[in-house]
Parts: C-alpha cells; structure tokens; sequence
C-alpha cells in the first residue's frame, strides 16, 4: 500500500532487561490524525523517539513516505517536523534565532526562513520579546516555539509528544485549528497526550500501547464497536481506553488502599 | 469565616520537632546522594574535602587558642579584636563563595509546609548555624574562650557572654546576607553576572604582587590611620568588650557588648523582615508570562545580508548559534579574556621590553612560543567537551536532516575563529610588553599553532561524543569536565606540544632557523588531512552514540 505514512514492522527496543517497546507495528495513512495512547511508562515516548530518529530501535523496522529510516535518514527527517519530549530547544538562543537556525538546518533559504519565522512568532503570540532567550520563556511559551519550529519547514507529518502540556486555553485553541489546517492539506498528524478529550476531538485514528505492547489500533468508531456494553450508548474515548487498558491488565487505582479517606 | 476543624486532622508539630524533621531532611539527602553510582568520584572528593576542612578547623582553632592566651597573659588584650575580625570576616565571606557554587537545599522550600512565622525564622537560624563555615567559627571562638580562661580564669564568664552574642550577630548576618543573595541569584542574569565577577576577583588576585611589590610599604600606615574608624564595628567591640573586662573597666565593656547587642537587634529585625517577604510568598521566578498580543514589539526581521554565505547553511547555522552561545556564557566570555590578561600578568611579573631577556632566565624566542602554547592548552580545553552547554537542544541535531560532519565543522570553524583573535590578541599584548622574537619563531609558531589546534580537533570531537558531560550556564557548583575527557586533553595536548617543543629544539641544535617552520608545515597539512578524513567516521559515530550523549545532556 502506498498512501501509508508511517509503517512499523516488529518495532521493539529493550534496555538491558527491560523490553520498551514489544514488536509494535503501526500503520497511518496519509494525512490521517493520529492519537497514540498509552499509561505512564507503556513506551508512548519511547515509540516516538524511534520513529523520529531520536533512539535507533533494537529489533524492527520504521518506514515513513514509503521510505526506510534507517537507509536514508537525512531524507526522511527532511520531511518530518518532531516535538520531542522535553522539546529539545536551545535555551541560550531567542525564540526567532532558534526558528532561523531549524529553518537553516531544514534547507530553507534565509528570506524564507526569516518570513516563516516572523509569522510563526506573530501566530504564536511570542513576537513580543524579540530578545527573550528561551531559557527566560514559561514552559508554555517553550512548547509554543516547540511547536513554531517542528512546522517551519512544512513537513508531510508531525509528530507530537505532549503538544498541549502547559499550554493556555487560548494558545491551544490556535494550535488546534494549525493542526487542523495541516491535515487539511494532507499533512500526518502523530501526536501523544494524556488529555484524551482533545485526542478524541482531533483525532480519527487511535493506537493504544500498554507494557511496550500494541494493544489496539483503529478508527474511533472501530474501537468503540470493540468494546462490550449496552448496544446503542455513546462511550467516550477515555471508558474506551479504560476499557481496553484494564482487560490487558492494567490496574486501576482504587481509593479503598487510603484507609484513612473511608 | 470560621475555622474548619477536621476530626482526625494533622496535629500541630512542635518547634523542636520541625528542627529535628529538617536537620533529617537534609542528612536522608546527603544519604541518598552518596547512594548514587555514579557518585564515587564525589564521595573521593567529599572525604578529600573532609580531612582538609578537618585540618583547616584543628589547626586553626590552636592558633585562636594559643593567640588568645598570648594576648590575655602578655597584657595585650585589646589584640582580641583581630582575632575577632578574623572569625567575623570568615563567617561572613566563605558562605558567600560556596553560595556561587549554588545550593544544595532550598530552605524556601519549606514553606509549602505548615511553619508558623517564628518557626520559619528559628529554623532558619538554626539552619544558619549547621553550615561549615558557623561550625567552624564556632570552634574557634571555643578554642578563644579556653585559651582565655587559661591565661585568666576570672574572665571566663565575660567571654562565655560576648562569644554567645558575636555567635548569635554572625549567624543572624549570614542569613541575612544569604537571604538576600538568594533572591539576587534566583534570577540568571544576576546569577551570571555575580558568576563572572567572582571569577574576574579571582582572577584579580593575580595582581596582589605587583600591587604589593609597588605600594607595598605604604599599606602599613595606611591602615594605621584608618583603624580606629573600624572601632564600632562588630569584632571591635567583641574586642574592645574582653579588653575593658581585662582591665576592670565594666562599664566600658558593657557599652561594647550594648553595642554589639544593637547589631544583633538592628540584624534580627532585618532578617525578620526578609523572612517574613519570603514567609508571605515572595515571587523569584524568572520566566515570563504570555504578553498580550498589543503590546509594542520590535521588527525581528531585517535586511541584513548573510555574512556566512560562503558556508553551507547548516554549517553557518551552527556557527551563528555557536557566537550567540559564546557571547551569552559567562565562563566562555572569561575565557576570552583570559589569554591576553595571562600574557599581560606573565610579562609584567617575568620581564620587560627594555630588559629583553626575563627574570627567569627564558630568551625571548623561546618565552613566545612557550606562552602561545600555553594559550592553545587554556584555549583547547572546553572543544574537548563542546556539546557541554547544548542541554536538551542537542536533540536538534539529530532530528535536523544533517550529517553530523556539519555540526563538528561549525563548531570548529568557531572555536578556529576564537583562538585566531585570541592568539592575534595576545600576539599584540606580548610585542608592545616584550617585543616580537626573530621572524622564523614568529612563523614556525603559527603553523605549529595550526598543526596543533587541527590535530586537536579530531581528537576532542571524538573526546566530546566518547564523554559528553551536561554543564550549567553561570553554575560552579558540579561543574565538572568529564575525568576521562581532561585525560584525552592532556594525552593530546602533551603529545602535539612534546611534537613542537622537540621541533623547536631540532631547530635550535641545527642551527637551522627555518627548519621547524618547514616541518611544521607538513604537519599541519598531515593534521589538516587527518582532520577532514575523521569527519564521516566521526559522523557516523554520532549516530552510534546519540542515545549516551542525549541522556548526558537532557537531564
């Protein structure tokens, strides 16, 4: 098939003893909204280190625009924009410097860069401080520039590690409608978080990871339909996640351990 | 509103008790540091420290002893007060230099506990006086009332009084300096600012010699006239205090203690006041909050040409953000300034223009190439290290679609820049001190320069992915080079420096002025080839140890 945008094949990592990220294999098609989903520590960031280049996998194979990471890894970075956990920014340049040095790096010419960057500050509301570093910026305002800078280049997909942690009501509600725009035009959304409203307003397609292990892949509808329970009520992306994560053996915690909240 | 009272809800904790919580605190956090694997290397150096702290203390408090008795049964007891000073001047100062080495536990931080205000401000003191440097006074002033009750029994109770106030005066003004220092360095432009300040003090103490063999003789007098305006300060009046005891004059020695007393007063208030702002939520967080959208903003964009057109993007890139970095780094900065000022200091204290030949005996054919070499080993060492300050932005490099031959080249490229204008710098500094040496050293030490800075870069590339070690912008504390890193520097830089030093000499016994030019030459060809043959497997090394060098630097 070759509208895939992104394809793992046994995607594993293990650290010493400790396996990851299990034999994942993934496949969004182009120009989907992707929510990946998981508990804390299920390899949600582990996953998507490997499928930008940020942490080679152990065992498997990541295949992003039909092209093989691992043989031609400039070309495929060339069309991918990340934001990685912990954003990854540098911290002693200003929020337009450091839009100018991704620009360079991504092979856009200088006018370009220059104009993409001011309009990515403006829309962003960070233009007010040309000569802020970032190490001044609140974590929101980080995750912003985080954001300016995986787009700048105009990438064919995007993936996303927590984009909207820290980031205000209204700066999210811009982010949003960028997203949507990009889908628009055919760009592949991956994209992490925690807050399972806005995965399930955004996104089309989910895969839900648990202990390093792919345990549901599909559109919403397909998972919904998956779940047992009364024919015909409308279950939210978080009972389907619940759901699923609990009959793979995830445990909820129960308020009964604090003995002395009963 | 009235008061909630929860049924089985938390008890209030006695004063006593929140001491004893903290003080465990601060040791389970010692314990757990100690714990770390990675931490032998400190444990080493924290019993190293401990024997010298040990034997600074020991040794000291017998010399306050033995002064003290001195003073007391000799008849000079108004020579307290230099003892007092001496105790004053340490608690006051060595806190102040170990703050620049950051703290270790922010006592701010227990206010999200439930403190009453008195409790805050007792903690704190008692926080205070747990520091090295109060303990350590603490004995001396210890070892000061045995000797003094040694040499005269009678006035063991005066000085139990005065070293119980001047204790209580030292810890009160320590936290209030502390205090303040604290708010000063929460934010990094101060904390940079204060950083390079304290290394430039450091380095100014370079100049005590001079000064000293200059204007020497005239301190002495100088101080004499200026002394009795110390009088109503704090270790006078400890002194003066023991000294009217000595000689039966209460009345005196309590106006000296009253006075002290009213320091204690006027610092308790002060310190209260700042506890009770820091008490009430005293904000000195340093990021900024989102500015509205009208705001007044400048143009970000202009028409500035690219002054690294002639250099591929990603190269330039890396040279432009390698120039920002340089220019907003404290401790790089000094280092720019520190060839030039070296040279300056090793001139002035070693030999002039008119004398020619220096004071130790070294021509001035062979003082030059020395001190350039002695530039390149300053210089060179922080290219052994060079992703130290990326932080989490390293992560950049690998997920920009570059070979990691670019990255190396930009940095190199800069640091090349750097030692060019530093070694230019010098270079100027050094002919109007001294004077230029005949043209073929002048020469043969400039490839040699060339030979030895590429030969280094391939090697300290390597170093830099083999031992990446994270360092803090404007932070001593913890800031270390990796001890496998400094090795590779002075493996390399022996080996390239013995290489000329053996071509310099080669030079000399031939009687072949330009022969150590003519080798050079060929080694700095041989390093420049080398240098571009290590940059693909370097690249390729890269990629194979990204993951060490992204846990070293994100953390």
């Amino acid at each position: 098939m070759t509208d895939a945008a992104i394809v793992t094949e046994t995607l594993t990592r293990r650290f010493g003893a400790l396996t990851a990220v299990d034999g994942v294999d993934l496949r969004v098609a182009a120009g989907q909204f992707f929510g990946f989903l998981g508990p804390n520590g299920a390899g949600k960031s582990t996953t998507i280190k490997m499928l930008t280049g940020l942490l080679a996998p152990t065992d498997g194979r990541v295949t992003l625009l039909g092209v093989d990471f691992a043989a031609h890894p400039v070309e495929v970075k060339r069309q991918i924009g990340v934001v990685p956990e912990g954003m990854g920014l540098f911290e002693r340049l200003t929020g337009a410097e450091y839009l100018q040095f991704v620009g360079r790096m991504y092979g856009l010419d200088l006018p370009t860069t220059r104009r993409r960057s001011e309009e990515l500050l403006e829309f962003m509301q960070l233009a007010e401080r040309p000569k802020t570093m970032i190490a001044d910026y609140s974590h929101g305002m980080q995750k912003k520039l985080a954001l300016a800078a995986a787009v700048i280049h105009g990438p064919r997909i995007l993936f996303l590690d927590e984009p909207f942690e820290g980031v205000d009501a209204l700066a999210a509600g811009a982010l949003k409608s960028l997203l949507g725009r990009m889908t628009e035009r055919g760009v592949t959304i991956f994209l992490t978080s925690h807050v399972l409203e806005i995965v399930e307003r955004l996104c089309s397609h989910v895969a839900i990871i648990n202990k390093g292990r792919l345990v549901a892949q599909g559109s919403l509808e397909e998972l919904r339909a998956g779940i047992p329970g009364e024919e015909g009520t409308h279950k939210t992306l978080e009972e389907i996640f619940l759901s699923i994560v609990e009959h793979d053996g995830g445990e909820r915690p129960q308020l009964e351990e604090l003995s002395w909240l009963t | 509103m009235a008061d909630v009272i929860l049924e089985h809800g938390p008890q209030s904790v006695s004063l006593a008790n929140q001491i004893r919580l903290v003080a465990g605190l601060r040791w389970r956090l010692l314990r757990n540091k100690m714990r770390q694997r990675n931490n032998v290397m400190d444990m080493i150096g924290m019993a190293f420290a401990g024997i010298l702290g040990a034997a600074l203390v020991f040794g000291l408090s017998f010399a306050f002893f033995a002064g003290s008795q001195a003073f007391i049964s000799r008849g000079r007891a108004s020579w307290m007060a230099l003892l007092f000073w001496g105790i004053f001047v340490w608690w006051q100062v060595f806190p102040f230099f170990v703050a620049g080495f950051g703290a270790n536990f922010e006592f701010r931080t227990l206010l999200r506990f439930p403190l009453g205000r008195r409790a805050f401000y007792l903690i704190g003191l008692a926080y205070g006086l747990a520091d090295f440097s109060s303990l350590a006074a603490v004995c001396w002033l210890a070892a000061m009332t045995i000797g003094v009750a040694v040499a005269q029994p009678g006035l063991l109770p005066a000085m139990l009084l005065v070293c119980g106030i001047f204790v209580l005066l030292n810890v009160t003004l320590e936290r209030l300096i502390g205090s303040w220092l604290e708010r000063v360095l929460a934010r990094r432009r101060t904390r940079e600012i204060f950083f390079a300040l304290f290394v430039l003090a450091m380095l100014s103490l370079q100049l005590l010699n001079p000064l000293l063999q200059r204007y020497g003789n005239t301190a002495i007098p100088l101080f004499s006239r200026w002394a009795p305006y110390l009088a109503p300060l704090p270790g006078s009046l400890a002194g003066a205090a023991i000294a009217d005891f000595a000689k039966n004059s209460p009345v005196d020695a309590f106006a000296a203690i009253a006075g002290l007393f009213m320091y204690v007063v006027i610092f308790s208030a002060m310190l209260w006041l700042r506890f009770a702002a820091q008490y009430r939520g005293e904000e000195l967080s340093e990021t900024l909050a989102a500015t509205p959208r009208a705001a007044v903003r400048q143009p970000i964009t202009g028409v500035t040409p690219d002054g690294l057109r002639f250099l591929s993007p990603a190269v330039a890139e890396v040279v432009r953000k390698e120039f920002h970095y340089l220019l907003r780094n404290g401790f790089s900065f000094i280092l720019l300034i520190l060839p030039p000022f070296m040279i300056l200091m090793f001139t002035m204290q070693t030999s002039s223009r008119h004398h020619g030949v220096s004071v130790i005996g070294a021509s001035r054919s062979a003082f030059f190439p020395g001190m350039m070499g002695y530039l390149i080993l300053v210089l060179m060492s922080p290219a052994y290290n060079c992703f130290a300050y990326e932080g989490r932005g390293v992560q950049t490099y690998f997920m920009a679609p570059v070979r990691f031959r670019e990255v190396f080249l930009g940095k190199n490229l800069m640091m090349a820049a750097v030692l060019a204008v530093e070694i230019a710098l010098s270079m100027f500094v050094f002919s109007l001190r001294v004077g230029l040496p005949d043209a073929p050293i002048v020469v043969a030490t400039l490839v040699a320069i060339v030979f030895t800075a590429v030969g280094q870069f391939a090697i300290a590339n390597w170093s830099s992915l083999s031992f990446p070690r994270k360092l803090n912008f404007g932070q001593m504390r913890g800031q270390r080079q990796s001890g496998m890193a400094v090795l590779v520097a002075f493996g390399a830089q022996i080996m390239l420096g013995g290489i000329s030093a053996l071509l310099f000499f080669a030079g000399r016994w031939t009687g072949n002025p330009w022969l150590p030019t003519e080798a050079f030459v060929l080694l700095a060809a041989a390093a420049i080839g080398g240098y571009v043959a290590s940059l693909d497997p370097l690249s390729n090394y890269a990629e194979r140890k990204k993951e060490e060098l992204m846990e070293a630097l994100c953390r």
